[in-house]
């Protein structure tokens, strides 16, 4: 596969909360990269389990997060981040 | 950790509420506190939000405000108060004075969004309701089509002027007007009466309010006090929130020894190794998906919470592979599975691990749920409710004293699940769960449900409602809802297809996202010109499964 980068894992996550997003009245290309999800409620703690499962299961890929401070998991830009450079490509899921 | 000054017991000696009518032995799910607070006045029950508050200073904070909204509640309206509190000093008191007036509470909550927190609160028809100081920011649009006359108390505020000037309808009460602690009295509580009333996901696109009565709580406290040996020196985690059944029993469970409830902010809730060490916590309880997020983050190494000796989990499918690590992160702790759903009160089976016996009894990287609660009565049958042969799978059924009173003002609903299966005298509830006893003598297994109610992270969602909410913003007939990613607990949202071209039209998305828990509200919506249908003519779900996966 082609390099994942931290723009590509932004904007997947931006399409899949698309719709919380719109609720709360905010525009997808005003969001900053210290959005955080947990503070805009549109997760609680245990949602950084689906952020992590969406992003694997969309790009196929497997991410190691035990290096990651918890605190910093539910922003956008950190989240990005630490994802495109800790992804190790896997086969597909069954 | 910080200490506590010590403070004479209320209730001791010359306060003569207790003495005087032992009545408070018959409070129902408030009478461990009440006897805690005599005998362990000064030690702390709850820690929130930075704050330490003794078992006397909460039942003087909770007192008082049971008082005053005894005092000052006027008109009818069921024998129910609300708590609109989230994570705060206020939603402990408020959870007691309910308790404490003889009602049962309702519990709101703050992360919801307000049209359902306001249609619970319709449904329910409370007329009295405590509030804390960030659950207030959504008052004035909560107040909003509620035509009934309300008492509101608000004990994190000092006058109530501008709501009063705002709302002249309703009765605003601040700390200026609470009415003094040392006016409590105990009141009689029947063990039939509404110790709490939850609202949970419903099929037909409502919430439904599940009534437990005193009985059946006391019977779960009771039996799990004992079974752990809970002491005033443990301290609790509350990972649940209040809307949450599970939360009964941090809370109850522990004020019935004089134990200390220790309560993360939503802040902390991220990093749960931290807290647990932090706060020295004795009794762990969380759901699975907890634990799983703990192990993803490495939070899970090798003894890395000696001080844990109670671990229980419920709320949705074990994993082994969890339960092991966990063992090994916890090496000084009994780890328990407990089972049951809101209507059998919190939990009514239970399993304990061990190491070497239980890899081999569990069944497809699960572990089981064991064997029920003393007195409660399981029975597995097929669809016509006969019991099936011994080893056979089938839906489970519980009857006794844990079965909740039924579903608040809805008696069609309480008829179809609380039922008298053929040639049985009792009433046996419909777990809707599909299990499984081996042939022999062991533990239940759970297999899966034998409707749509999913699990997103440990939350309870009939994927009915989600697609009964799709159906009327939309105005699309054919509309299927999917939990997706899917886990072995469970998993992590939900996901929509409708059969129309799209795109959606617009604020179609906000609209349900409005009317729905965030952890309810589907992430993406797929359009499809036909959706797939089975031999059965009904929608394939495994078929949109498939193509989740597949995607992108």
């Amino acid at each position: 596969m082609t390099q994942l980068t931290a723009k590509d894992v932004r904007s997947f996550l931006l399409e899949y909360f698309s719709s919380m997003i719109a609720m709360n009245g905010l525009d997808p290309a005003a969001i900053n990269e210290d959005f955080d999800f947990l503070r805009a409620g549109m997760i609680d703690s245990l949602g950084v389990l689906e952020m992590i499962s969406v992003v694997e299961q969309h790009f196929k890929i497997a991410v190691d997060f035990e290096r990651m401070d918890p605190s910093e998991l539910t922003l956008l830009g950190k989240f990005s981040h630490f994802v495109a450079r800790n992804a190790n490509s896997r086969e597909p899921l069954p | 950790m910080p200490r506590i000054e010590n403070r004479p017991a209320v209730g001791s000696k010359k306060n003569s509420i207790f003495t005087a009518q032992e009545k408070y032995g018959e409070m129902g799910l408030s009478r461990g506190f009440l006897r805690s607070v005599k005998a362990f006045g000064g030690c702390p029950a709850v820690e929130v939000s930075g704050e330490i508050l003794a078992y006397g200073e909460l039942f003087e904070r909770s007192a008082s405000l049971a008082s005053t909204m005894a005092e000052h509640q006027t008109g009818g309206g069921p024998p129910l108060t609300a708590v609109f509190a989230y994570r705060s000093a206020t939603a402990f008191a408020g959870i007691l004075a309910a308790l404490m007036r003889g009602h049962g509470y309702v519990p709101l909550n703050r992360t919801f969004p307000i049209e359902r927190t306001r249609a619970m609160l319709r449904r329910s028809g409370c007329r009295a309701m405590v509030v804390d100081a960030e659950s207030e920011k959504q008052l004035d649009q909560l107040l909003e089509g509620i035509d009934e006359r309300m008492l509101f108390v608000l004990p994190e505020r000092q006058e109530t002027l501008d709501l009063t000037a705002r709302w002249p309808g309703h009765r605003f009460i601040g700390v200026e007007e609470l009415v003094s602690h040392e006016r409590w009295r105990p009141v009689d509580v029947s063990l039939d009466s509404i110790a709490y009333l939850l609202f949970t996901s419903g099929s037909t696109g409502v919430p439904k309010g599940v009534m437990v009565g005193h009985r059946s709580v006391r019977h779960y406290i009771d039996f799990v006090t004992e079974r752990f040996s809970m002491t005033c020196e443990d301290r609790f985690s509350q990972m649940f929130d209040m809307t949450f059944d599970l939360s009964v029993s941090d809370l109850f469970v522990a004020w019935e020894r004089g134990a200390c409830v220790c309560c993360p902010s939503e802040k902390t809730l991220i990093n749960p190794g931290r807290f647990i060490n932090e706060k020295n916590i004795t009794v762990w309880f969380s759901v699975p998906s907890t634990a799983v997020f703990m192990k993803r983050l490495g939070a899970l190494k090798a003894n890395a919470y000696p001080g844990l000796r109670v671990s229980l989990f419920c709320g949705e499918a074990l994993p082994v592979e969890m339960v092991t690590a966990w063992s090994a992160a916890a090496p000084n702790s009994v780890i328990e599975n407990l089972y049951g759903p809101t209507e059998l009160t919190i939990a009514c089976t239970c399993y304990r691990w061990d190491p070497l016996r239980s890899p081999s009894e569990a069944a497809d990287g699960v572990v089981p749920i064991g064997e029920p609660f003393p007195d409660m009565g399981p029975l597995v049958v097929d669809d016509a409710l006969d019991a099936v042969a011994p080893g056979q799978a089938g839906e489970l059924l519980m009857s006794g004293p844990q079965l909740a009173l039924g579903y608040w003002n809805d008696p069609i609903l309480t008829a179809a699940a609380f039922v008298k299966p053929p040639g049985c005298d009792e009433t046996y509830y419909r777990t809707g769960d599909r299990v499984r006893r081996p042939a022999g003598k062991g533990p239940l297994l759970f297999l899966g449900r034998v409707d749509s109610q999913v699990k997103i992270l440990g939350h309870r969602v009939e994927l009915g409602e989600v697609e009964a909410v799709v159906r009327e913003e939309s105005g699309i007939d054919g509309v299927v809802a999917l939990a997706w990613p899917r886990s072995i607990s469970g998993a992590g949202g939900v996901e929509v297809f409708l059969q129309a071209e799209g795109p959606a039209q617009p604020g179609m998305k906000q609209q349900v996202a409005a009317r729905l828990p965030f952890y309810m509200v589907p992430r993406r919506y797929h359009f499809l010109r036909k959706l797939p249908v089975n031999a059965n003519g009904k929608y394939d779900r495994q078929a949109l499964i498939n193509r989740l996966e597949a995607l992108p």
